[in-house]
């Protein structure tokens, strides 16, 4: 096994984590804060980042590994630009959230987890946003929406598709005007 | 220190609190309180501030807007208080405020004095002009202690909570001896608001008693329960109560050091926390010489990273130490041996925010509320086929009949009750015979269910036993830490059965297996998450058995839920020509015109998401739901077609 | 010195043993996994060494309960064996692993545990379950085969108390745990000395020590 060769996305990555562990004291109590910064930074953790991590804290990074598996809340792989993550808490379940879920599946032909080849959308289930009252709801980006139709989830698409369109002409139209 | 001195260190913070609420009150300047926490913004309460904002600038009218917690009354969000002190009418609370709502009252109410009747919920208080909303049964029946403040007070604003006699507990605390605070809050009867109800007290005095290298005080607000949300809402709308707890309780067992322990998923709940910790250290009401005594207290956010197991204490500390959140044998407990090695009592913020009010009003005060056996309140977030879902605080020994038809409204849409959920996916289910049991810890032990993490979802007529069963358990095994035996494979079995039977592949000794499984990853795992985790299969195997039969001997589903015991078709006698809605709306391009312009459904290619049935017009009301599906007529759609939709 | 009394028979052990301990070491079998007597807090994982003890109300793991004196315990009761033989038929239904190519053969703790409880190696009735996990996992200097392996977690508690760190983790959750060894590039990089310890005290021929590193570990033990 050799060292893979890191792009120049994770090598910016790596470069902006050594800037930040010091900041960091190196107790093995700060192993989930640091974790949590990093992928908050640059919304995954990779190979690299963890073996950092590591070697800040003193630590085998098999270790560092075997925690941030345990937790919903680490990924390891790059999730898509827009993030679709669909509530299957309890009253989401009953107001049949897990239509809603399938509806994003099948719109995007990406299982839950995963993000489209184009980088462009991840899909995840969540345990409960805490909306309970708005069910079924799911949190499109940042924004929570409550009371969602299957239908609505073609419309969210349309919305997405209407803005990628119009900063692509706006941009080809920058472009042309340098 | 004496009592004299710590009263006068605190009298500086008390005058300011209170100068500030009297210049609200007499400046004549209208106060706008919109309801911002997770669920309110969910319903758009953004929007409607920005509205308001805009339509007071746009009229130049002054007015004050304050962002306020949650008052539990989700249905009815976002949420508006309105108090116009110079228009003669009392605080008015306004229901599903939108954007263009509150253009309306501003332009209305706030320019031309007339309150818009037809948005208004109530008036906040008594009056002879608008009704009041305690005199509703969602309000008159609950009794709110540890929501007292939420939702009424700017969760960002300390003054507002000094001003409602807020950390006056914590100074009579630090004025009396600690182990005089003890014995309060065991005078009190305070149970755990965690789920197993053990003695807030009891626990106290025994970390207290194991004090040789300093205590910690862990408050663990790591919610796990995938219906419930009752601890978010107290952290968003009135942290300072609980840091007083925190501060009350450290203070008793002697602690230096407290963790408040949040789910990074509530990132709101984390700011508001981290932001009132640092307030309340300017003011010297945390930190080091606490109002001047020698009492220091450091608290510190912990982010969990979404695990339901860390619920569990044990679990719950091997994370804030950095490793896997695995649940470890007790003995020993924590209070023996917790974070790092250190005595440790672990207290939900439920429980944390009760300790206030006990110091404040007395043990006796707390004992009047509730049972005798459960003193105090009990706060479910009730959930799922009620008309007012939301958060309730009601009085121990109420009983759920109550609370689910009065408190909540009862059943939307004249459908009939069929069984609560107590307690998340450690409860369990109980039916129509149960509604008269009283709400305490005990007796929803004995019911079978638990009073738990306070979720509690009414489902209806239309809601299936076997398939909530299926969604618990498939959310346990997803939960379970993989420690143990019985609770990584065991529940995973529970699952596959489950699994089965909804899909109408269950024999009649999947039944079996179900119950002696069940009983044995009951009676086998380590830890409280694999020891309750079967309680929803053992409940409805014992009250809804005729509906796992159905399932495995009719191969259908009383209840139309399981998606592969139940079919769509549409009724042709019904189905009006040339209304093409339902082939609008299908995702799958399932539905198909046949003889007539008339609709029919390609089972087929159906994904039976039901959104046929919910776009079909109440004048036809055409679309049918079957179980077994084999009830559907079939029509079969010409080849053509069906390449077509491919 | 502590006198218990365990099926009947007086037993005299010292204090501050775990009941497991105590029956193992006067020649009572209870079925076990992930015990070690060196332990200072039981890992209490697999879930097979129930006993019944005069005054509880249930069966209790035996590895984390202390000898008491007059402690009089049962081993061999009905609601033991039952807890016993589906914690066994549970482990059976996510291992995969025929007798007949098991790498420790009449070493194998499975095995010794199947003959002990009276039942066969067959989860009957309870169905395989499959894993999202392959057949064998490289892990640098080890090959671990997921199937067999019973997540007693010997190995890793081994090689901490050998090495003083971790190498060998649990890694993901519920179901899906597997053991895990996070090493990308040089192997001499990686902070195992491959002494096999761990391989040694896994109890199903989970971890085994690939043959280029086997002589290193018997020339230094």
């Amino acid at each position: 096994m050799t060292t893979p060769e890191l792009d120049g996305e994770e090598r910016a990555m790596v470069e902006e984590i050594a800037v930040m562990l010091p900041h960091f004291e190196k107790s093995r109590g700060n192993l989930i804060p640091i974790l949590q910064s990093i992928q908050e930074k640059h919304a995954y953790l990779s190979g690299a980042a963890m073996e950092m991590v590591a070697e800040h804290l003193s630590i085998s990074a098999s270790e560092v590994y075997g925690v941030a598996t345990f937790y919903n809340q680490f990924r390891f792989h790059p999730p898509g630009k827009h993030q679709f993550k669909v509530c299957l808490g309890t009253a989401c379940h009953v107001a049949g959230g897990d239509i809603i879920l399938e509806n994003f599946e099948r719109k995007l032909g990406i299982k839950d987890g995963e993000t489209t080849p184009d980088r462009e959308y991840s899909i995840e289930r969540v345990a409960c946003v805490g909306c309970c009252a708005l069910a079924p709801v799911a949190v499109i980006d940042d924004t929570v929406e409550g009371h969602i139709q299957p239908s609505r989830v073609e419309g969210i698409f349309v919305q997405f598709q209407v803005e990628r369109e119009r900063e692509e002409r706006e941009k080809a139209e920058r472009e042309s005007g340098e | 220190m004496s009592r004299v001195d710590i009263t006068k260190r605190f009298a500086p913070i008390q005058r300011e609190a209170a100068r500030r609420a009297e210049e609200k009150k007499t400046d004549g300047i209208p106060t706008i309180s919109i309801v911002m926490s997770t669920c309110g913004l969910a319903s758009g309460a953004a929007e409607t501030k920005q509205a308001f904002e805009e339509a007071l600038l746009h009229k130049s009218i002054e007015a004050r807007i304050v962002a306020v917690g949650c008052l539990g009354h989700c249905y009815a969000e976002p949420l508006v208080v309105i108090d116009h002190p110079t228009s003669g009418f009392p605080p008015i609370c306004y229901h599903q405020v939108s954007a263009a709502r509150a253009k309306v009252l501003v332009g209305s109410y706030l320019e031309k004095g007339d309150p818009v009747f037809k948005y208004i919920l109530g008036a906040t208080e008594e009056n002879d002009l608008i009704p009041a909303v305690m005199d509703f049964p969602r309000f008159n029946l609950e009794q709110r202690l540890v929501m007292e403040q939420c939702g009424r007070i700017d969760p960002d604003d300390i003054y507002q909570y000094v001003a409602e006699g807020g950390y006056g507990g914590l100074v009579k605390a630090l004025g009396s001896d600690p182990e005089e605070v003890i014995a309060t809050v065991e005078t009190s009867g305070l149970r755990g608001r965690g789920g197993a109800g053990f003695p807030a007290g009891r626990k106290w005095r025994l970390a207290r008693d194991n004090n040789s290298e300093g205590v910690i005080v862990i408050c663990n607000a790591d919610e796990g329960d995938p219906g419930a949300y009752m601890d978010r809402t107290i952290l968003e709308s009135n942290p300072h109560q609980l840091l007083e707890g925190l501060a009350i309780c450290a203070y008793a067992i002697g602690a230096n050091q407290a963790h408040v322990y949040v789910r990074a998923e509530y990132p709101l709940a984390v700011k508001t926390i981290q932001q009132a910790i640092k307030i309340s250290e300017k003011l010297s009401l945390l930190g080091s010489s606490i109002l001047g005594t020698s009492f220091n207290l450091e608290v510190i956010v912990f982010q969990g990273s979404g695990a339901f197991v860390c619920g569990e204490e044990t679990a719950l500390i091997h994370s804030i130490e950095g490793k896997r959140g695995m649940p470890q044998h007790r003995p020993p407990y924590p209070v023996e041996t917790g974070l790092w090695g250190r005595p440790t009592v672990v207290n939900n913020v439920k429980t944390l925010s009760c300790v206030p009010s006990i110091i404040t009003r007395g043990a006796e005060w707390f004992r009047s509320i509730g049972t005798e056996k459960s003193p105090g309140t009990a706060i479910f977030s009730v959930v799922g086929n009620v008309n007012h879902p939301g958060l309730v605080e009601i009085a121990m020994g109420t009983s759920l009949r109550t609370l689910i038809f009065e408190v909540c409204g009862g059943i939307p849409k004249k459908k009939s009750f069929k069984a609560v959920q107590i307690g998340g996916p450690s409860g369990g289910c109980l039916p129509e015979s149960f509604l008269d049991t009283p709400i305490d810890f005990d007796s929803l032990t004995e019911a079978g269910a638990m009073m738990g993490s306070g979720g509690m979802v009414v489902m209806d007529e239309n809601s299936c036993m076997v398939d909530v069963s299926r969604y618990f358990l498939d959310f346990t095994q997803n939960e379970s830490c993989g420690k143990c035996t019985f609770c990584r494979i065991g529940t995973r079995h529970l699952l596959t059965i489950l699994d089965r039977i909804t899909k109408g592949e269950g024999s009649e000794k999947d039944l079996g297996l179900l119950e002696t499984l069940s009983e044995d990853i009951k009676s086998g795992s380590l830890c409280g998450l694999g020891k309750t985790a079967p309680n929803p299969v053992l409940t409805s195997l014992k009250y809804f058995l005729e509906e796992y039969e159905a399932h495995v001997r009719e191969k259908r589903c009383p209840a139309l839920k399981c998606r592969a015991l139940t079919a769509f078709y549409i009724d042709l006698e019904k189905c009006a020509r040339g209304c093409d809605v339902c082939v609008g709306c299908c995702p799958v391009e399932a539905i198909f015109t046949t003889t007539g312009r008339k609709k029919a459904i390609d089972q087929e290619v159906c994904v039976k998401c039901g959104e046929c049935m919910v776009v079909c017009p109440p004048e036809y009301d055409a679309v049918e739901k079957v179980s077994p599906p084999e009830l559907a007529p079939i029509i079969e759609r010409s080849p053509e077609e069906k390449k077509q939709s491919k | 010195m502590i006198n218990l009394i365990v099926d009947d028979k007086k037993i005299r052990v010292e204090e501050g043993k775990s009941v497991l301990q105590a029956c193992l070491e006067n020649s009572i079998f209870i079925p076990n996994m992930c015990f070690i007597k060196t332990r200072e807090h039981p890992h209490a994982s697999c879930r097979l060494c129930f006993v019944e003890i005069d005054g509880l109300d249930r069966p209790v793991t035996s590895c984390t309960e202390k000898v008491r004196g007059g402690l009089v315990v049962q081993t061999a009761t009905p609601s033991v064996r039952r807890l016993q033989r589906m914690a066994f038929k549970l482990l059976m239904s996510a291992h995969h692993c025929h007798p007949k190519v098991c790498p420790v053969k009449d070493g194998c703790q499975l095995i010794r545990t199947a003959k002990h409880l009276e039942i066969g190696l067959n989860p009957r009735p309870l169905e395989r379950l499959d894993r999202d996990v392959e057949e064998e996992v490289d892990l640098t200097f080890f090959t671990y085969y997921p199937f067999r392996c019973v997540l007693c977690g010997k190995c890793i508690y081994v090689c901490r108390q050998k090495n003083g760190h971790n190498p060998l983790t649990f890694a993901k959750r519920g179901f899906d745990t597997v053991i895990g060894f996070f090493a990308r590039g040089d192997p001499a990089d990686v902070p195992c000395h491959h002494c096999g310890a761990c391989a040694n005290v896994c109890p199903t021929g989970a971890l085994v020590l690939k043959a280029e590193y086997t002589k290193a570990a018997t020339a230094n033990p």
